[in-house]
Order: structure tokens, then C-alpha cells, then sequence
């Protein structure tokens, strides 16, 4: 599964890509070589390594073509993502180990809620910076929001910490 | 507890940065947001980093159990907070296993304990301290795992499963207890043995009255006493040949089991001595008592090497009762056990030798070499054997499944036909 996600990524890269498509088929090619290696000595501490190439041959796509801005950049981001949980949970499923039916199931879905919120995080990048500047109070109200919910955050992660 | 933290959270955060500042430097908002969630998985799992207080305990249903039977272990799990993820290992030494899948994942509940009940079967016999399983708890992406082992420790005692045996050798003497062997001496009994002349003291209950008639004198009968024997039970553990898994002490603790199982039940006394690396001995008594005794003292056997020159000097005299039938079961590997048993035959000993033939369990090589080696082994064993029997001692080959029967119907056939020898 993790390769096919891979491969998808790849594809989909490598097909947007006008002049250097030689250039970003032999790093993502290299990617996937060391994606191979990551799950056949299940090296999980080298899974990053294995998606960099894939993130490089995506950033010399987009920028050899200058012009707008990529919008199904979240969904490579998260295909990326994808491509590492997969590969660690295939990792895992390595060990003999009996998991009961609501390991899996919880674990399915944690995946899934990860790779929703990544998306959206993504999104919410590609959608701001797509957004014409200067609209005035809704962006400076989202703004404030997300200041006064990351202060949130960070202190309701110390409290935890703390207790 | 020993905490882990997956290299991919770091890898992520990694990727992160390396995502950020790219698309700083490029000024390209797609790599920012192909950090983006990266960046928040690296949090997640940040926030995933509290410890899940899982606590844990285990309790067996028994300390004995027998051989192909099956023990109940339940694991008892809880945690405050609940835990997406907890791997649990019964650590089990080889001679056991379990039904169920051993190590397995579990999720548990918040504040609902959880218990797992777990069938360990006793494939071989043996004394066992099980210790607390391994835990290692993880959140639901796996970005942090603790490892800990449940304290405590249960035991439990897997018991040979024992032969059922038709019948047993009887000694060529009886001691002076009272017991459910016919003794060949004459006196109080049940068995008729002979008749003769009237003595004064006799009792008048005892007149054949028909012989008497006969021959115009008062005639008594005789009977055979019923007697009690000792038998002392002598493992050879000096050394023994194993192919997978199985060995020749394996064979050898179970017929001595069985042996002083069905002896004991024949009100006789039963001795035990370990000859080996490790000596130990057990004085012949009677009783179920004993036959824990002697059956806790088998567990506890083991192949030991050793080097040291050893003969049955070093037993205490009393381990050795006189007139007490010497059953060895020894595999007739190692000398010192071989001397030792040609000694006991010498100082007059009912010796009966059991060999638990190690030849089963021997695979002679491919070359020419090694066949030729496996051939004088072979005959080795055959010169060492024919001395036995010049010394008048009965010695019987048992293989690994061959009822223990056969060998004992041998032994009592060759009594049947060869006296004792006096040395």
C-alpha cells in the first residue's frame, strides 16, 4: 500500500512536470529505491529519507513551472503522509503479534484522523495564500482565532505536562 | 518503565522544517504545504507523549499440573486513561505454551480493568517459576511505546505423565515389613508354600487335616509371608543425547515415575538416587508422601557436566538398604555410571539394568568416516552390555516409544531362567 501511494505521487509529480520529468523520475525513482530498502530491512528510522526525494522531485516540479500556485499541493503532502504511516504500520505488522480486531481498528482510525487534519492543514496553507491580501476584518478575525487557539493549545499541553 | 519514541517523529519534524524553510527560501507556498502535515503529526505525537499508567498482574489457577494438561493463566490489565495499544508476552520456557496467541495486542477501556484468560499447556515436565508478562503499551499511531514487565512470580510443577504398567519386577528378597509381595520364604501368610511335621507352638487352625490322615501324623501347612521389598531407583546423570527437544533423561524421569508410582501403590518402600554431575538421593520410604517426594527430586534433575571421578562410595549407607532391588536407568554413556553399577553387582545388589538407548536419537553421519565411528559406538555399547550379563546382571534396551512394559516382561523373563549370581 505504502509503495502504491508512493507510485501514485510519483506519477502524478512526474505527469505535471514539462521539461525536467527525466530529473524528477530519477529522484522520485531514487525515493522509491530507498522506500524498498526502509521495508525490506524494516529501517524505520530512515522512512523520512525515503520520502525526501519525493518531496524534492515535487518541489523542482513546481518550481520549473512559475506560474500559479499548485492547488493539489495538500494532497501530495498528505500522499506523502500517507506513504510514511503506511510504511511504519507495515513495519509493525512485521512482529507476530495477535492484535485483536479494535487495535487495528483503532489505529485505522487514527491514521484516518491524522490524514483528514493534515489535509485540512494543508488546505488551510494553500487556501491562505491563494486568498487575495487586504480583505480586510475576516482574515484579521481568522488570524486572531488562530493566535488565541495556538496560545490555547500550548497551554493546555503544559498543564498535561505538568499533572 | 522504559519509554521509546518512534525515529519517524523525529523524521517528521525533520521534514517539517526542511518543508518550511525551503518554501521560505523559494517563496513557494505549495512546500510549506507539503510541511504542513507533517509538522502536525510530529505535534500529535508530541501530545501523544504522557505515560498510560497501565498496571498489570497475573495468577495461575494451580502449582501442579501434569504432563499434556492444561494451566489457567489470567493477566489482569487497567489503566486510568485507557491505552489504544498494549502488546503483552508471557515470557514461557520451552517445556510450555500457550493456546492462545502468544504475544498479542489488546486495547483497554478506560477504567474498565480487563482480564485475559490464557490456556498454557505443560508440553514437558519440569519445575517453573512463571514470571509477569511484557508489556509494552503504545498510543494509537505507534509514535510512543513503554516497555515494562508485570512484577511477581507463579509456580508451578508440570509432573511426568506416568505408564501404566502390568507388571512389576519383584525383587529376589523381601524385607521384613508387611507388604503385597509374596515372599519366598515360609511363614505367616496367605500363600501356601509347603506342608510339614507338627511342631510344638503350632497353631491347631494350621493342621492339614487331610495330609494328616494320610500319614498318621499331625501335619501342618506352610505359606508364603506377605512381604514389602525396597527398591532404590538409580538415575544415571551423567550425560544423555537429545534430538529435538527429546532425550534420553526425558525417558528416564518418566519411567522412573511411573515405576515409583506403581511400587508405592504396592505398599513398598521406594528409594530415589541421582547419579550424576549433581548427586542426590532420597531414602526408600513409603507413601504418597514419598512419591511427591520423589517426583518434586526428579524435577529438580538435571544433565550436569562434570569431570569428577565418582563411585557409590559417596552415598550414605542408608540409601542402599541390603537386600533392596537396584533399578538403573541409564542411557550406559558415560563410565563412571557403568563402574559405578558393576560395583553395586559386586556387593551383592539385585541390579536390574534399564538402558534408555540413546540410539534413536543418534543420527550416524553421511561420510564414511562417521559411519564407521557410529558402528564401534554401537559395538562399544554391545561389549559394555555383555559385561553386565557376564557379572549376572539382566540389562534391557528401551527405546523412546516402546511401552516401559516390554522391557520389565524381558528383565522378568531372563530372572525366570538365570539364578543370582553371589559375587
Amino acid at each position: 500500500m505504502s509503495v502504491l501511494v508512493y507510485a501514485a505521487v510519483l506519477a502524478y509529480t512526474a505527469s505535471r512536470t514539462g521539461a525536467l520529468v527525466d530529473l524528477v523520475l530519477t529522484i522520485g525513482g531514487l525515493g522509491a529505491v530507498a522506500l524498498v530498502v526502509v521495508l525490506v530491512r524494516a529501517a524505520e528510522d530512515l522512512l523520512a529519507w525515503a520520502v525526501l526525494p519525493l518531496a524534492a522531485a515535487y518541489g523542482i516540479s513546481i518550481v520549473a513551472d512559475r506560474h500559479a500556485v499548485d492547488q493539489t499541493a495538500p494532497l501530495v503532502a498528505v500522499g506523502l503522509l500517507l506513504c510514511c504511516e503506511l510504511a511504519a504500520w507495515s513495519l509493525d505488522a512485521r512482529w507476530r503479534i495477535a492484535a485483536e480486531e479494535a487495535v487495528v481498528r483503532r489505529r485505522a482510525l487514527a491514521l484516518g484522523a491524522l490524514v483528514l487534519a493534515g489535509l485540512a492543514a494543508s488546505t488551510a496553507v494553500v487556501a491562505i495564500a491563494v486568498a487575495p491580501a487586504g480583505n480586510g476584518l475576516s482574515w484579521t478575525v481568522a488570524g486572531a482565532a488562530a493566535a488565541v487557539g495556538a496560545v490555547g493549545i500550548g497551554v493546555a499541553a503544559s498543564r498535561r505536562g505538568s499533572a | 518503565m522504559t519509554h521509546r519514541v518512534s525515529p519517524r517523529l523525529a523524521g517528521y519534524a525533520g521534514l517539517a522544517a526542511v518543508g518550511l524553510l525551503t518554501g521560505l527560501a523559494l517563496g513557494r507556498v505549495e512546500l510549506v504545504a507539503l510541511a504542513a502535515p507533517f509538522a502536525l503529526a510530529a505535534a500529535v505525537g508530541a501530545a501523544f507523549g504522557r505515560e498510560p499508567g497501565v498496571t498489570a498482574g497475573f495468577a495461575l489457577d494451580r502449582e501442579r499440573a501434569l504432563e499434556g494438561d492444561e494451566a489457567q493463566l489470567t493477566i489482569e490489565l487497567a489503566s486510568a486513561a485507557g491505552a489504544d495499544r498494549v502488546d503483552v508476552l508471557l515470557p514461557l520456557p520451552d517445556e510450555l505454551s500457550t493456546v492462545e496467541p502468544n504475544p498479542r495486542a489488546v486495547a483497554l477501556v478506560s477504567g474498565e480493568p480487563r482480564a485475559l484468560p490464557t490456556r498454557v499447556r505443560c508440553d514437558r515436565w519440569g519445575a517453573f517459576g512463571l514470571t509477569g508478562p511484557l508489556l509494552r503499551v503504545r498510543d494509537a499511531l505507534c509514535f510512543h511505546a513503554w516497555e515494562f514487565q508485570s512484577e511477581g512470580r507463579e509456580p508451578l510443577r508440570v509432573y511426568p505423565s506416568v505408564e501404566t504398567l502390568n507388571a512389576l519386577l519383584p525383587p529376589f528378597e523381601t524385607q521384613v515389613f508387611v507388604g503385597n509381595q509374596v515372599s519366598r520364604s515360609k511363614g505367616e501368610g496367605i500363600e501356601f508354600a509347603d506342608v510339614r511335621e507338627w511342631a510344638p507352638g503350632d497353631r491347631v487352625r494350621r493342621i492339614n487335616w487331610r495330609a494328616s490322615a494320610r500319614r498318621g501324623d499331625l501335619w501342618v501347612n506352610e505359606q508364603h509371608p506377605e512381604r514389602n521389598t525396597d527398591v532404590v531407583l538409580f538415575l544415571d546423570t551423567f550425560a544423555e543425547v537429545r534430538h529435538d527437544g527429546r532425550g534420553t533423561h526425558d525417558l528416564a524421569v518418566r519411567a522412573a515415575t511411573s515405576l515409583a508410582h506403581r511400587y508405592l501403590r504396592r505398599k513398598d518402600r521406594v528409594g530415589l538416587v541421582s547419579f550424576g554431575g549433581y548427586l542426590s538421593w532420597l531414602l526408600p520410604a513409603s507413601g504418597t508422601l514419598q512419591l511427591y517426594r520423589i517426583v518434586d527430586s526428579l524435577l529438580q534433575t538435571d544433565i550436569v557436566l562434570s569431570f569428577a571421578a565418582k563411585d557409590v562410595d559417596v552415598l550414605p549407607p542408608r540409601t542402599l538398604p541390603p537386600k533392596a532391588l537396584v533399578l538403573a536407568l541409564t542411557p550406559l554413556l558415560d563410565a563412571r555410571s557403568a563402574a559405578a553399577l558393576l560395583d553395586l553387582r559386586a556387593r551383592g545388589f539385585d541390579l536390574v539394568v534399564v538402558e534408555v538407548s540413546p540410539v534413536p536419537f543418534v543420527q550416524p553421519g553421511g561420510d564414511e568416516l562417521s559411519r564407521l565411528s557410529y558402528r564401534l559406538w554401537r559395538l562399544s555399547r554391545e561389549v559394555l552390555r555383555a559385561r553386565y550379563e557376564r557379572a549376572g546382571v539382566p540389562v534391557v534396551e528401551w527405546r523412546k516409544g516402546v511401552p516401559l512394559n516390554v522391557p520389565l516382561e524381558e528383565v522378568a523373563a531372563f530372572r525366570r531362567f538365570a539364578g543370582p549370581v553371589r559375587a
